[in-house]
């Protein structure tokens, strides 16, 4: 039954030994190179582009079969969904009310505290692509690449709050790698209290941990964790989670908690990407500082008008 | 003989293109991690049918492809799939001549050792995977050894 066909016994691999070890040698030395230097990102990127066609291979009968779900839907589900969507939205848009004047009075608050803190500038929406990376390590394909400016190191969110980080791009895709990868750690901040500390991934999609508190920190089941901006990477204010467990040995000096990730990691299909404001556009604000801070500050600029795609954030409170 | 070698690499093209497909198609999260190394089994069989079409090359270009696609280290699965690559062209003559099980316990071997140095060059760059379900794979690689033999030299037979 195993049984092989050719007759290409005879004889010996000429040179089989020295193929292995000039082989070997190129792997190591692409390793080291790759480890230390950032030299390969280009190659790294070409190579990418020369994969797509495989990805999408494999990626598009599911996004076939995704289309002719949707396409084959009925008009009572498709009524059902948009009297669902519209009772979501006018609960959004109430929510919303408020959002501008709070954004800019917190713009204004952080101007005079001379806080840095990372403020979203504009957002580019990604899709998840149908395709498995390595088992063992929590990270998903995404079909937006160096060519729409995504770089690495970027923050990533989804519908719920913060889904990770951009950990390598290539020219027309890029890989993110989820806050639940066991590589992954980011800063956040306890809602209530404003308690800091940092939130790291266990390869598990439904727990992220925070191993750095003591046993008498002041946490309890149901915080709310927001990321705290510290760092720069991720910007401020963003739900990363809700704590789910705390457990409190007072043998140890610090607490076991389990927090459940805000984003749904492991069904979102659409990831925003966010670029950060620069922080040289504050300087005015910063340099004014002392004039402005004991007399009432000439009311910030009023707030554009809302739109409905693009968050706007309103300038940074300039006078 | 120059014939002969260049009428065997469209197949073997062809296999390590659909082993690649294989290696990242979406399965449930649970079955993920039983996922075989197709790639790898492919490689092995094409090191031992025809070492002289250029296994090795193959082997090289397969551990590269699997580098960009997973993401990981470039030179990874090179090095790995190389390493055990030549492993099988040296123990080719024996393999062929090995009962069925044997051929499964050295396929498993070899699988471990490529885990292996996966593992170790995961270590060396600083992101250990301590996951013990890593050492699954082998054990259904080489499970399903005997019917990726039957099935690629009845495709190789055409």
């Amino acid at each position: 039954m195993v049984a092989f066909r050719s007759t290409d016994t005879s004889g010996r691999t000429t040179g089989l030994l020295l193929r292995c070890v000039l082989y070997c040698l190129l792997a190591l030395g692409l390793i080291i190179v790759d480890k230390r230097y950032d030299h390969l990102g280009r190659i790294r990127r070409l190579l990418s582009v020369v994969a797509y066609p495989v990805q999408i291979a494999v990626a598009s009968p599911f996004e076939g079969w995704d289309w002719f779900k949707d396409s084959v839907t009925t008009r009572d589900a498709l009524r059902a969904d948009k009297t669902k969507l519209e009772a979501e939205l006018r609960l959004a848009q109430f929510r919303l009310q408020r959002y501008e004047a709070l954004e800019a009075e917190s713009q204004r608050l952080r101007a005079l505290r001379d806080s840095t803190a990372g403020v979203t500038d504009r957002f580019v929406i990604g899709d998840v692509m149908d395709v498995d990376l390595d088992a063992f390590r929590e990270r998903v394909l995404v079909n937006k690449g160096a060519g729409d400016g995504v770089f690495v190191g970027q923050a990533v969110l989804d519908a719920g709050g913060v889904f990770g980080q951009v950990a390598r791009v290539g020219q027309l895709t890029s890989e993110v790698i989820l806050v639940s990868d066991a590589a992954h750690a980011i800063p956040v901040q306890i809602n209530r209290n404003g308690l800091r500390t940092i939130a790291v991934g266990t390869g598990d999609m439904h727990i992220l941990k925070l191993p750095y508190l003591p046993t008498s920190a002041d946490i309890v089941a149901g915080d709310l964790l927001v990321t705290s901006g510290l760092g720069g990477g991720f910007p401020a204010g963003y739900p990363v989670g809700t704590v789910a467990e705390v457990k409190r040995d007072p043998a140890q000096s610090l607490a076991d908690i389990d927090v459940k990730p805000a984003a749904a990691l492991d069904r979102s299909r659409e990831l925003l990407f966010v670029w950060l404001k620069p922080h040289d556009a504050e300087p005015p604000a910063q340099s004014d500082k002392p004039a402005q801070s004991d007399k009432p500050g000439p009311a910030a600029k009023p707030a554009p008008k809302p739109s409905a795609i693009k968050p706007t954030t309103t300038a940074a409170a300039a006078p | 003989m120059m014939r002969e070698t260049r009428i065997r690499r469209l197949p073997m093209a062809l296999s390590a293109l659909v082993a690649l497909a294989l290696a990242i198609l979406p399965l449930p999260t649970v079955l993920e991690s039983f996922r075989p190394d197709f790639l790898v089994l492919v490689v092995f069989y094409w090191c031992i049918e025809s070492p002289r079409a250029g296994g090795l090359g193959l082997a090289f270009a397969s551990g590269l492809a699997l580098d960009v696609i997973q993401g990981v280290v470039l030179g990874q699965h090179a090095l790995a799939l190389t390493l055990m690559g030549a492993w099988a062209t040296h123990l080719r003559l024996r393999i062929r001549v090995f009962s069925v099980l044997s051929q499964c316990l050295t396929i498993f071997a070899l699988l471990a050792g490529y885990q292996f140095v996966l593992f170790w060059v995961d270590g060396a760059t600083g992101n250990p995977v301590t996951n013990f379900s890593r050492w699954l794979a082998p054990v259904i690689g080489a499970l399903l050894w005997p019917a990726l033999v039957s099935t690629l030299s009845r495709v190789h037979e055409r």
